[in-house]
């Protein structure tokens, strides 16, 4: 039966939110409150229809977020002084009191704290980025738009990391990071080595500590052989940044690069159309922002439309919305792929 | 927290405070039982959601208006993680008072003729 299983589902999300609150107050009323939700959740199949479903969920989300930011509130004005918490109490109640006067609730109210609620986790928790190049094809094409989780490689201290599953970056992972020669500009690429791996190119093959590697999710459109772009680390190429060069120098030996501690060494999937470490050096560890987990929106359109604001571009998303929009990439998940060995 | 002992420190109840108090005002009540007699009070108005229920029940156990209830009213029914709650002699008062001001608002709104008559009155036009 299709509503019992919407049902488990509710539960087990409602589980989830019941982390927003405080703990005090988890702690005090979480089980009561899960066994709430379960006996409203079971009256709820009585009642058939999607729609009600659709409705209870709206209500409960709503529920949700006033509370916990509520809640959250009342948690932080414990803490505070006591004349400061005054303040604080009297700022936050005549919010809250905007939110209540009426029945149904304030609409303003109600919509400030869905907006707060998304600015915090648009900023802090994911965040959502357009891939205006072609670098990383075939695995991410010009057009994405992708959501990156922005705490998947917080550092192991912070206070994300106790909230979220934490690991560290491996070989194989899709990463975006500030790029190093300007850091106002996100890329996105492939980890290929991590600190301690001695990397070299043989005829665009990668061979990582003495390992050739078959490498599933790579593209090649270019048959030539282009020395400095198949076979690195030759000698640098006319197009070799300044942080590439730091990199010849000081870390290549025995013609195998050896990444330092604290970096890592990435490329593109699209390996002879993609300016990766391989021309600017290095990604240091903390340049890195996260991982993308979905995208959520695939436009078929050239770089230059993804790299501004154009009217244009506006206009023709308005105009071609249904038949530009790429649907069978839309919700794909760019995944970390490990590459084999070859024998 | 300093309780007050002065019901009107607590006026005006929110409506989900107030309609929490006047499900308990029968009997004593777990969270969903509290959800449902509010919803019944109401003709379905006002659902309460967990978050909303918990919320107020935290702040009435605060002042003293709610205590939790040890009895087991119905054995029949009854899930250890159900917890029971229970109008507190303050609480009645405080309720009372609530209603007597909500009671005060409804006949000053009549006096300005404001107030609907019940719908099955009205025969005619003013």
């Amino acid at each position: 039966m299709p509503q019992s299983i919407l049902m488990r589902w509710f539960c087990r999300a409602y589980l989830v939110l019941l982390y927003a609150y405080p703990r005090e107050f988890r702690l005090q009323f979480g089980g009561e409150m899960q066994q709430l939700f379960r006996d409203r959740c079971r009256q709820m199949t009585r009642t058939p229809g999607l729609w009600h479903w659709l409705r209870f969920a709206m209500q409960s989300a709503a529920d949700w977020m006033s509370t916990m930011f509520q809640e959250r509130m009342a948690a932080v004005r414990e803490l505070t002084v006591q004349q400061c918490a005054h303040k604080t109490f009297q700022v936050v109640r005549t919010v809250w009191s905007a939110g209540r006067q009426t029945q149904p609730r304030g609409f303003v109210a109600e919509w400030t704290m869905t907006l707060i609620v998304f600015l915090f986790a648009t900023t802090t928790l994911v965040q959502a980025y357009v891939v205006p190049t072609g670098s990383m094809e075939s695995t991410v094409m010009i057009g994405d738009h992708m959501l990156v989780d922005r705490v998947a490689y917080s550092d192991p201290g912070s206070w994300e990391s106790h909230l979220l599953p934490y690991r560290d970056v491996q070989r194989g992972d899709i990463v975006c990071f500030h790029y190093p020669e300007d850091v106002r500009q996100i890329y996105v690429k492939r980890v290929i080595g991590i600190p301690g791996d001695r990397i070299h190119l043989e005829n665009k093959q990668v061979v990582r500590n003495g390992q050739r590697l078959i490498e599933s999710y790579t593209q090649h459109i270019d048959p030539r052989d282009e020395p400095y772009r198949d076979d690195f680390p030759q000698a640098p190429g006319w197009n070799t940044t300044p942080r590439g060069r730091d990199m010849f120098a000081n870390h290549v030996r025995d013609g195998e690069l050896i990444v330092p501690p604290g970096t890592l060494f990435v490329m593109g999937d699209n390996r002879e159309n993609s300016e990766d470490s391989r021309y600017w050096g290095l990604v240091p560890r903390d340049y890195v922002v996260g991982k993308p987990v979905v995208i959520y929106w695939s436009y078929d359109a050239p770089t230059a439309d993804f790299t501004g604001w154009s009217f244009d571009h506006m206009f023709d998303v308005v105009t071609h919305f249904f038949t530009k929009t790429l649907w069978d990439r839309t919700f794909t998940v760019p995944r970390a792929r490990q590459a084999e060995v070859a024998q | 927290m300093s309780k007050p002992t002065n019901p009107e420190d607590l006026l005006p109840l929110t409506p989900p405070v107030f309609h929490i108090l006047l499900a308990l005002a029968e009997e004593e009540r777990h969270g969903y039982g509290i959800m449902q007699d509010v919803a019944r009070q109401t003709n379905d108005a006002l659902q309460l959601g967990p978050g909303t229920l918990y919320g107020c029940l935290k702040r009435m156990l605060a002042a003293g208006m709610v205590e939790e209830s040890d009895e087991r009213p119905d054995p029949a029914l009854d899930d250890e993680r159900r917890r029971y709650y229970r109008m507190t002699a303050l609480g009645r008062r405080v309720v009372r008072a609530e209603a007597q001001r909500l009671a005060d608002a409804v006949t000053a709104a009549k006096a300005r003729r404001l107030f609907d008559r019940p719908r099955a009155g009205v025969t005619g036009g003013v």
